[in-house]
């Protein structure tokens, strides 16, 4: 199943770049890897970790938290530090990844 | 969750004593006890007990001397990226992390600490009394024993409940059955002659007893603090197990678990000098009666005869900073890994003497080793862990002990994979850039690397299935998953959820002694 998961990936990631968002869900996947996985994981967070996972979370949710903890409208020293660095595209591309991925 | 919790208690235990006793004398054991319990808690299964360095670099007042708090501060909290050091932002306290930069920066490195023979047989659990009761077949459906797959899952914070000892069948590429650990685990042996049992030791030196055919442990020891060194004989009868801390190693009875007899690791070195070594491989061997062990500082490789006493034969200067090794010609060449001299050392283990010591590339780390057949050559596959400007993989021929090629691959390596029904001799990147996410494929006939796959988090020890079917490839670290491709399609075939999956480990294995071999070179 995961598998079959992991192929629709590029179609969705196809038809989502038609439109004016233009999220990849490639450069989501390799910009998660470097800059979130880390605490949050993949797919299934430790059992053993306090911080959320993210996987098969809502698009707008990700990208509308993102985006406030690097405005810092939202506060949290460790986050406002991490999102700092991210640029709409990124958010963007990282929502989209992480949001279609199967927890 | 449960290790929070203790330390939680073991705050407030610690604040209560202060409000007790408010001298400061008082209050600054108390301190110092508890960080070290947090310490040894937390930092200790990668770090050392001894806070001299294990897996992970030492962390005590020389080695951290100089170091700004405030960057050691911010590394714990986030960790740090590209190695296995996970974030305790969250899991430890802020003022916690403050006070662990400060003790770890005035802690110097203990002196070795004691793990006794009694320390030993105190630490033995039994989990199942009568393992007579236990069913006489698997309680699951498998062709063979030999498809199993064990992944030594270490989980995030190496320890916890993603800690566990993973076994796969490699035929459906399925989970048959999980064995927890508490610590990360490290190594899995089989017994060559019982199918059912396995062992598993994890970086705090505990070895489980575990049954195969209901997936569960039936015993339990802790034969040290840190090391993950363990060899089985090929009577299945004894295990041998070795520490980083102390510098110890103990043969065990692999029935009981009850240990029989303790060695304490200690030579003169190549350089004339005595010292007190780490425990580096241990090997049982098809060949004979006997374990050999590597003792990493002193250089120096033992082999122990399984007869009354355990006697054993010192190899001396075999090499600077010995660590793993592989075996050949049915069981009777030893070929040891020497990092600072950058040789693999050939050892006859028949004469008990140094064949040859062969050069490598930098710092040898051979993994298990793989020995493959072409064209009539036995041809050994040696790993190097360094990063240096050039980066191969060397090849032996094994019958003649002499350097066939040194293959270049784009980055340091740690183990190399083989079957004999694989065209391919996979090794695993380990360069901390994007090129850890990659393992690279040799092919057997024209030693060139033919193709890299892209495998994700920190790819590394792959291994064949039994059939040599399927290639099984850990991508670790934050990766937590295990990816199955073809052999020969090298077509994703499955991908396996588990938390920081390391080493691979066939039950094949025992079948063709080293990796790549045919088990009929074993008649």
């Amino acid at each position: 199943m995961k598998l079959f998961a992991y192929a629709c990936l590029p179609v969705l990631g196809l038809s989502f770049s038609l439109n004016s968002q233009a999220a990849s869900i490639y450069a989501g996947k390799s910009k998660a890897a470097a800059v979130c996985a880390q605490c949050h994981s993949i797919r299934n967070i430790s059992a053993e970790a306090p911080f959320p996972p993210l996987a098969g979370r809502d698009d707008a949710y990700l990208q509308l938290a993102l985006k406030q903890y690097r405005d810092k409208t939202r506060h949290s020293d460790i986050m406002n530090n991490i999102a700092g660095s991210l640029s709409d595209r990124d958010i963007n591309n990282i929502a989209a990844y992480y949001s279609r991925l199967q927890p | 969750m449960i290790i929070t919790k203790t330390t939680r208690n073991q705050s407030i235990l610690a604040a209560s004593l202060t409000l007790l006793f408010s001298s400061a004398s008082v209050m600054a054991k108390s301190d110092n006890h508890k960080m070290h319990k947090l310490y040894q808690d937390n930092c200790a299964s990668c770090h050392g007990a001894d806070h001299g360095g294990y897996l992970a670099p030492a962390l005590n007042a020389e080695t951290l001397k100089g170091r700004s708090p405030t960057a050691l501060r911010s590394l714990i909290m986030t960790g740090s990226f590209e190695t296995l050091m996970p974030p305790f932002y969250g899991r430890l306290s802020d003022s916690d992390i403050r006070d662990m930069v400060k003790h770890i920066q005035a802690t110097p490195k203990l002196a070795n600490p004691a793990w006794t023979i009694k320390d030993m047989q105190a630490s033995l659990q039994v989990y199942v009394k009568d393992e007579s009761t236990l069913p006489n077949k698997p309680n699951f459906k498998i062709d063979s024993m030999d498809d199993i797959i064990g992944v030594a899952a270490r989980g995030k914070y190496g320890r916890g409940q993603g800690s566990e000892a993973v076994f796969i069948n490699s035929k459906t590429h399925t989970i048959i059955g999980k064995v927890p650990t508490v610590t990360a685990a490290h190594i899995i042996e089989f017994s060559p002659a019982n199918e059912r049992w396995a062992y598993v030791k994890t970086d705090t030196a505990e070895i489980y007893k575990v049954d195969l055919y209901t997936m569960q442990a039936v015993r339990s020891i802790k034969t040290g603090l840190n090391g993950p060194g363990i060899g089985i004989s090929r009577d299945g009868k004894y295990l041998m197990a070795g520490s980083f801390v102390p510098h110890n190693a103990v043969i065990l009875d692999a029935d009981t678990l009850e240990p029989l007899k303790t060695f304490e690791l200690e030579g003169i070195d190549p350089d004339g000098k005595m010292v007190s070594s780490d425990s580096g491989m241990i090997i049982g061997t098809p060949y004979a009666d006997i374990f050999a062990i590597a003792l990493e500082n002193a250089g120096q490789v033992w082999v122990v005869d399984l007869k009354p006493g355990f006697p054993v034969t010192k190899i001396k200067n075999v090499g600077r900073h010995l660590h793993d090794a592989f075996l050949s010609h049915k069981g009777k060449k030893l070929m040891v890994a020497s990092y600072d001299d950058s040789i693999v050392t050939a050892i006859d283990l028949e004469t008990r003497k140094i064949i040859k010591k062969l050069p490598a590339g930098c710092v040898p780390h051979v993994g298990g080793g793989s020995v493959v057949k072409v064209d009539g050559h036995t041809l050994g596959f040696g790993t190097n862990f360094g990063t240096c400007d050039k980066t191969v993989v060397s090849v032996w021929d094994l019958d003649t002990m002499k350097l066939v090629k040194q293959v270049p691959v784009s980055g340091g390596t740690e183990s190399p994979a083989a079957h004999a029904n694989a065209p391919y001799v996979a090794v695993d990147i380990i360069t901390k850039d994007r090129r850890a996410r990659t393992v690279q494929l040799i092919d057997k006939k024209s030693l060139e690397v033919v193709k890299t796959l892209d495998v994700g988090g920190h790819a590394y020890f792959p291994e064949y299935s039994a059939d040599g079917k399927f290639l099984y490839i850990s991508a670790g670290y934050a990766g937590d998953e295990v990816i199955v491709y073809d052999s020969f399609s090298l077509k994703k075939m499955a991908n396996i959820q588990m938390e920081s999956p390391a080493g691979i480990f066939s039950r094949g294995r025992v079948k063709y002694m080293t990796r790549g071999l045919s088990p009929d070179e074993m008649e």
